[in-house]
């Protein structure tokens, strides 16, 4: 709590308070919108993409990271930087898969969910899923596809809450009209 | 302070000579379980690492050896190809040896080319008055450097960053191709240069130009 | 010591930028051919590098010079390119580069969320920020 008074000295920092109120109020905006939890699911990561393409270049600038040559880099990275600049944790690195392509981000306290419990007929709902596209939009702008999802949740009473990350390719660089 | 290679390019952009003078290892051995934590691609028609960099191997390098046999393009030289070869668990433990290939002589005839037409965009693309085209071409690892000569022969040096008196080289270069391969009766112009003396004295040329550095370097 | 001009792609080759200060010379073509041919070369640029490196590179191609100007060039890890052509007398610019890029264009562009990623900026308070940071700069000036 002492990072929060240290934040509040800072006049255009927003309380962490009013910033767990307005994604509550967004989520379950969304919900009443939609019909179901799967597409509340999805337009939550949409929103998240569209956050990460810009926030990924905001943490580029602030942190001067370079480009990565190594997942676990990229993963680390997320981890103790981008969380930590952005949300003021710092998950968990864990469960390498055995090639390497995949880590899961382990929260044992998730800023988006203070307040939160999750109604009984909304067990599909993934209350958090925009962090999903956030990274999903902030790795395709450092030129990484991945499959980002929830895996496990405390809301919907699971001993932790877990978000596996999935490399799927390497993106190129445009290729300039007329070469190949 | 290493000057890594010459090249000599004719007026059309043909390679008309190449050397290579000083060759840093840069190869990397080592034996894997399965899965394989590296993502492979095809670039160049050789298979190249584009993700996962650890224990010395980088992106970019290339795969050049398995199990001790040498890899050529995406096949071992008995016809196995390299990527089923890793796909499949039971070639595993597996030694894969990565490193910088040795460019082909097809390859250094497309890279001279290339060079020859960003030579030329330069020029075109330039915002000042009168401009010649890339006379210095930095990155981190190298420097390319290039001298026109009047008559459009580009002679090209690629040497380390740090290495100094590259223009005063270049001169002497084109010294050495006035001399040995011009002044040579049985040289025609604008075709490969095969003539031992211009070998030697090129030769010659570098390493007294990597002597004179490593000698001011050690002063300062 | 003089800037003459900067170019600013996205990682899909867009111009999303360009500002001309004292530019001399300009080649016989339309804005958008050149931008092209701007892209193109220092897209084959990058992969001449590659190929032809002796040795392991991190960042790779940094710069070039020719007789009359010089061209620096610096690349974001999320693909953005900055081009910035100088006189030749002028040192290595990466720093102003990355200055450009995390003061300036992230602040008045990546920032603003009516701004369109992808597209030309036409941000007017970018424009003259970069405006007067670059005219700021102590190799600006045209005096010898």
């Amino acid at each position: 709590m002492s990072r929060q008074g240290g934040r509040s000295a800072d006049p255009r920092k927003v309380s962490q308070e009013l910033f767990t109120l307005t994604y509550g109020s967004l989520v379950s905006q969304l919900v009443k919108d939609y019909e179901s939890d799967e597409e509340v699911n999805k337009q939550l990561d949409k929103m998240g993409y569209n956050i990460g393409i810009r926030l990924v270049e905001d943490f580029l600038a602030r942190s001067g990271e370079r480009r990565c040559n190594d997942f676990r880099e990229t993963a680390d990275i997320i981890a103790k930087s981008g969380f930590k600049m952005f949300l003021g944790i710092t998950p968990t690195v864990a469960n390498w898969s055995a090639a390497g392509d995949e880590f899961s981000l382990i929260f044992d306290n998730n800023p988006l969910t203070d307040f939160v419990e999750l109604p009984e007929e909304h067990s599909q709902l993934n209350y958090s899923n925009i962090l999903c596209g956030v990274i999903r939009g902030a790795l395709e702008t450092v030129q990484m596809d991945v499959n980002v999802r929830f895996v496990q949740d405390l809301l919907k009473g699971d001993n932790q809450t877990e978000l596996k990350v999935k490399f799927i390719k390497r993106l190129e660089d445009a290729v300039p009209a007329g070469e190949e | 302070m290493p000057i890594y290679s010459v090249y000599v390019i004719n007026r059309a952009g043909g390679l008309i000579y190449q050397m290579d003078h000083t060759q840093p290892k840069t190869e990397v051995e080592k034996t894997f379980s399965f899965p394989l934590e590296l993502t492979l691609k095809i670039y160049d028609e050789r298979v190249v690492v584009s993700f996962g960099q650890r224990d010395g191997i980088k992106v970019g390098h290339t795969i050049l050896g398995i199990n001790g046999e040498p890899v050529r393009g995406r096949q071992l030289e008995d016809g196995r190809d390299v990527l089923e070869m890793i796909a499949n668990p039971d070639n595993y433990p597996i030694a894969i040896k990565f490193g910088r290939p040795k460019l082909s002589t097809n390859e250094r005839i497309m890279l001279a080319s290339m060079f020859h037409s960003l030579y030329a965009i330069g020029c075109q693309l330039s915002p000042a008055q009168k401009s010649s085209g890339i006379q210095v071409l930095e990155t981190d690892s190298f420097k390319l450097h290039c001298l026109q000569t009047l008559s459009g022969i580009k002679l090209i040096v690629l040497a380390d960053p740090k290495q100094g008196g590259v223009e005063a080289l270049l001169r002497k270069i084109y010294e050495v191709y006035s001399d040995f391969a011009l002044k040579n009766p049985f040289y025609s112009i604008d075709m490969p240069i095969r003539c031992q003396l211009f070998d030697d004295n090129l030769k010659a040329a570098l390493e007294s130009a990597e002597r004179l550095s490593m000698y001011t370097s050690g002063i300062n | 010591m003089t800037i003459y001009n900067l170019y600013i792609f996205d990682r899909n080759g867009v111009c999303l930028f360009y500002q001309e200060w004292t530019r001399e010379k300009h080649p016989g073509m339309s804005q958008e051919e050149e931008f092209k041919l701007m892209y193109g070369m220092i897209f084959s640029i990058k992969s001449f590098v590659s190929r032809m490196a002796p040795v392991d590179f991190k960042d790779g191609f940094s710069s070039f010079c020719t007789s009359s100007y010089k061209l620096h060039f610096h690349e974001t890890a999320s693909g953005l390119k900055f081009v910035m052509n100088t006189s030749l007398n002028v040192g290595s610019i990466h720093d102003e580069l990355q200055h450009i890029y995390s003061a300036i264009f992230v602040e008045h562009v990546v920032r603003n969320p009516l701004s369109k990623l992808g597209q030309a900026i036409d941000s007017q308070l970018f424009k003259t920020k970069l405006d007067s940071y670059v005219r700021g700069l102590p190799f600006f000036t045209k005096v010898n």
